[in-house]
């Protein structure tokens, strides 16, 4: 078992790194289909799961919610805002667009600093 | 309801315990939870009151989404919830009959952190509001 020291000091959510963990889940997902209305349930959420369970394993103490919405492209617009009340030193937030010809894919990511 | 004058004194009453290191158990309990019911219904008042008769615009929704998210952070920090970081996400989007699928994982301490979800429907738009609460120990 291996000693876990977190670093308190300097805690700070690197959004770039989520980006990136996010940005490959999403690819290796939805990347060479197109939207299907069985599936898309599936889909979102292994995005999830999957984007959660890498986020995890960077072993930092935060706690995560990891939302994803996947929307068909006809033309409709789609807005999302969101509003935290934290920390605003330790806590953040990334959000990853991606899309291809068929659909539109957010995922929002938020982290929250756990102070042991 | 408390009043002002006693809410001070217990809040430097807090103060001095805290500066001689008193660990309270409130710091690790919540002595309010976040409840998915009472959430969902203030998310609930909100959207009925500001989305009633609103068309899809796509040069003021942008603005809207933003202000109703905002308001239903600051009514969910009416509430109370002492010690809670909340998170709110609200997602408009035009009805036109297309599909969207919506889904959120968390990775938290489910004894104390929680999340109420409403969607609101009406012919040109649909609301979907997202508030998650996690206790910061």
């Amino acid at each position: 078992m291996e000693e876990f020291h977190p670093h308190n000091d300097e805690m700070t959510f690197n959004a770039e790194e989520a980006h990136s963990i996010v940005k490959e889940c999403i690819e290796g997902i939805l990347g060479k289909v197109d939207y299907n209305h069985n599936k898309v349930n599936q889909w979102t959420a292994t995005i999830v799961e999957q984007s959660l369970t890498h986020l995890v394993k960077l072993g930092k103490t935060y706690k995560y919610i990891v939302t994803c919405a996947v929307m068909q492209k006809s033309g409709a617009g789609l807005h999302t805002a969101s509003s935290c009340f934290w920390d605003t030193t330790t806590d953040g937030t990334c959000t990853v667009r991606w899309e291809n010809r068929t659909m539109n894919c957010i995922v929002n990511v938020f982290a929250i600093a756990v102070v042991l | 309801m408390c009043p002002a004058g006693v809410k001070g004194a217990l809040q430097d009453a807090e103060e001095v315990a805290r500066a001689q290191s008193v660990i309270f158990l409130t710091d690790f309990f919540p002595p309010v939870r976040f409840r998915s019911s009472t959430v969902k219904e203030c998310i609930h008042a909100i959207l009925k009151e500001n989305l009633a008769n609103v068309q899809y615009d796509p040069e003021e929704t942008p603005q809207l989404t933003r202000s109703l998210s905002e308001t239903i952070k600051d009514r969910l920090k009416e509430e109370g919830f002492y010690r809670y970081k909340m998170v709110v996400q609200v997602v408009i989007g035009e009805q036109r009959g297309e599909g969207v699928n919506m889904a959120a994982r968390c990775f938290w301490d489910s004894d104390t952190d929680n999340y109420a979800q409403d969607i609101f429907m009406n012919d040109s738009l649909f609301c979907v509001v997202a508030a998650f609460g996690c206790f910061y120990y």
